[in-house]
């Protein structure tokens, strides 16, 4: 018998097998994150992604629609599609100038008679359709030309993602990062979920807000989160609040919803942030980070950050200070919420191949662990059933 | 199915200072899911005028949950709308049920962007479908690009407004006028025609943000070819392009003459074998053959004539009332069809 870690068994944290399992029936079977909308600013252009094993190609029409297609030439399955010509009308790849239309159509073949003497039937071979639609202002592909609408995806959970609306804000660009934890996907989401630990691990970093009054549930497999500023924070908030708001007042305090699988939000009175969840191996996970604030004048950021230098210029401080810290570059000392985060998780994955290794019971603040594992687990079946 | 019942006038109601009528149906209980209706759909009216008999298709002006309603244009001259002005309360009027395949189907979890181009009287089936997706399709956005020669002839503008005032953060109405009045107050979007320019203009505006997008074109034949070619050189495909032209399209003339055929006719369950002369139309050789099957406007739009061609091949020469998807299946329009094979089969009865 293999050691359970609630729900699940130690391996869907460790073994290839399970990894391979979860690209090809979760993120190759799911609406996957693909980019903010800026980042297919206008006709013509176009980007590519990687959703699970699938890797898809975007780009825009003069109609301003998005289309997506499987980026695999239909001559030798070469992922090189590019959008060329002054006009962009045409898809090319490269390797042999196979051109395809807006609408996936292969509408010519270089030296097609002296080539292919028996001829190429090209009305079959079209680029092979995918769906790409905006939530958000984001950009969402699915492998599926005829997938659940996005509508039927994060309908439910919508009204508990906070009254941002990003269209209107302007990427941060100095927050756009991108990094690797040596951790298994799910314990980077069991981390971001994790009520019980806010308190704890982040005891002196992300305590602007209440976490004792959170409030936290499930719409189907997508986590929503929201807690209030705390008292001190909100004393002064208006003052207090680093940069512009983004939110129209009186509404206040942060969400930090976990969509599944992998999309993590983060959005509070002066930010509405992105933590993007990819699966690189078992014990191996991708973070991006993107960022967008207030569309404000350069005054109005001075003056915010005047106004509200007295709040953090005492704020915060290290998990372990003094002698209890191990040296300059101990993660408890850091007095960044992220890096201690990235080292519990990385600290739990080590743990996870010790031959000793028992899990003890989980807290209240813990269920959205549990709900998560379950999540993954039904999804799965689901998929499974339907292949 | 495609039989005339009686219906009573509930409400007869002047728009735009008497230039058009809403007439406004009481579907009796037992005819009410006959009645039933999609969003884009006509009726097909009758009337005996000086006793002539006149049909007239008119498309419903209303969503399927409100009073079955047409709005008519009256026309210059026109003998059938000054007939229907003078309708009043209480009268009688023959209607077949609603049919056509311009219609637009809600899905209440899909996610669309939806911009309907539209001028005169072609509003009234872009009605009924906008109405349609603000109250059924809660994720989907509506983008109206209307045309009219002045202000006074704009129809159901208070609708569209109050419209506007109800779900404006999903539904767009921009005006487009050819002859503004200088003595108005009323600042249309654009002044002009729902040319190219407009439609650019408008798309780059309000882009799309659900992707799924489709486009509804409702206007006279000329601005409806102009929206699609517009739109097509915009890269949009013609599989997302939905159109019905509304007034004036006489049977064009397009100089592709039939051939001599014998067509074999499948109607009500019986098989019949008429001759169809080369210049004749199937449904002209149906009648003078004594046969006589559903039609209504006799110029390719409302689609009652449709029919199934089971054998051989035939020319249409409008087909506005057929998507590419239903021909290419087989579908035809009797009054626009003429043979170019010498045997002939088609079917009504499916
Ligand atoms: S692989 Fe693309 S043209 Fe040959
Ligand atoms: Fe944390």
């Amino acid at each position: 018998m293999s050691t359970m870690y609630h729900h699940l068994p130690v391996e869907a944290y460790t073994s290839q097998e399970w990894f391979d399992r979860e690209q090809r029936l979760i993120f190759s079977r799911s609406w996957r994150f693909a980019g903010l909308v800026e980042d297919v600013p206008g006709p013509g252009h176009y980007i590519s992604v990687q959703a699970g094993l699938n890797n898809l190609f975007i780009v825009m029409g003069r109609d301003h629609r998005l289309r997506a297609f499987h980026n695999i030439c239909r001559h030798r399955g070469t992922q090189l599609i590019r959008a060329v010509g002054k006009t962009q009308k045409a898809l090319t790849c490269p390797y042999h100038d196979w051109t395809y239309d807006l609408e996936g159509n292969l509408i010519s073949v270089p030296d097609e008679e002296r080539e292919f003497p028996g001829g190429v039937d090209k009305s079959c071979l079209g680029l092979k359709p995918a769906s790409v639609d905006v939530w958000r202002g984001m950009l969402f592909v699915h492998p599926d030309p005829n997938p659940p609408s996005l509508a039927e995806w994060f309908g439910a959970v919508d009204p508990h993602l906070g009254p941002h609306d990003p269209n209107e804000l302007v990427e941060y660009e100095e927050a756009r990062s991108s990094y690797d934890i040596k951790a298994n996907w799910k314990i980077v989401v069991e981390n971001y979920i994790d009520v019980y630990h806010l308190s704890h691990l982040h005891s002196d970093t992300l305590h602007m807000y209440d976490h004792a009054k959170a409030k936290f549930g499930w719409e189907g497999p997508h986590y929503h989160f929201w807690e209030p500023p705390s008292a001190d924070y909100a004393k002064n908030l208006e003052k207090n609040l680093p940069t512009p708001r983004v939110i129209p007042e009186p509404h206040v305090g942060a969400w930090v919803p976990m969509l599944f699988p992998g999309i993590g939000l983060g959005a509070s009175e002066e930010s509405w942030n992105l933590f993007i969840i990819t699966p690189l191996g078992p014990d191996l996970t991708r973070i991006e980070n993107r960022s967008k604030l207030a569309d404000a004048s350069s005054w109005e950021y001075s003056k915010q950050q005047w106004s509200s230098w007295s709040f953090w210029k005492d704020f915060g401080g290290a998990k372990y200070k003094g002698e209890d810290a191990q040296g300059e570059d101990d993660p408890m000392a850091s007095r960044d919420f992220t890096a201690e985060d990235v080292y519990a998780c990385e600290q739990q994955q080590k743990a996870l191949t010790s031959p000793y290794l028992e899990i003890g019971p989980a807290a209240k603040g813990e269920s959205p662990i549990l709900m998560h594992q379950q999540a993954v687990l039904e999804f799965m079946e689901a998929q499974e059933k339907r292949s | 199915m495609r039989d005339f019942h009686p219906l009573r006038l509930s409400e007869v109601r002047p728009e735009i200072e008497g230039a058009a009528t809403s007439l406004i149906f009481d579907v009796p209980q037992d005819l009410q899911a006959t009645f039933q209706w999609q969003a884009g759909q006509h009726l097909t009216l009758r009337f005996m005028i000086d006793g002539v008999e006149e049909r007239r298709s008119y498309t419903i002006s209303n969503p399927p949950w409100a009073p079955l309603r047409i709005t008519v244009k009256q026309v210059y001259k026109g003998k059938v709308s000054h007939h229907v002005a003078g309708l009043a309360p209480g009268d009688t009027v023959e209607v077949i049920p609603p049919f056509g395949s311009f219609c637009l189907t809600p899905q209440p979890m899909g996610r669309r962007t939806h911009y309907f181009f539209g001028s005169g009287s072609g509003i009234t089936p872009l009605f009924a479908m906008i109405n349609a997706v603000l109250q059924e399709e809660p994720y989907s956005v509506a983008h109206l690009i209307y045309g009219n020669a002045d202000e006074p002839s704009i129809l159901l503008r208070e609708e569209l407004e109050a419209l506007q005032d109800r779900h404006g953060d999903r539904f767009t109405l921009r005006h487009v006028i050819s002859s503004p009045s200088m003595w108005s107050w009323f600042s249309p979007w654009r002044k002009g025609r729902v040319d190219k320019d407009a439609i650019a203009a408008a798309i780059e505006e309000t882009p799309p943000e659900a992707q799924d997008v489709q486009y509804w074109i409702c206007g006279p034949g000329a601005m409806n070819r102009d929206v699609k070619t517009a739109l097509m050189s915009m890269d949009v495909p013609d599989t997302r392009i939905h159109m019905e032209s509304f007034g004036g399209t006489e049977a064009e003339n397009d100089g592709v003459t039939g051939v001599k055929a014998t067509a074999t006719v499948r109607l009500d369950g019986a098989d019949h074998q008429i001759a169809m002369a080369a210049d004749q139309t199937l449904l002209q050789a149906l009648q003078a053959n004594g046969l006589s099957v559903p039609y209504s406007c006799q110029s390719g739009v409302c689609g009652a004539c449709r029919c199934q061609v089971t054998e051989g091949t035939v020319h249409m020469r409008n087909r506005m009332a057929l998507e590419d998807a239903d021909i290419a299946n087989g579908a035809a329009l009797s009054c626009q069809s003429l043979a170019t094979s010498e045997t002939l089969g088609v079917n009504f009865d499916r």
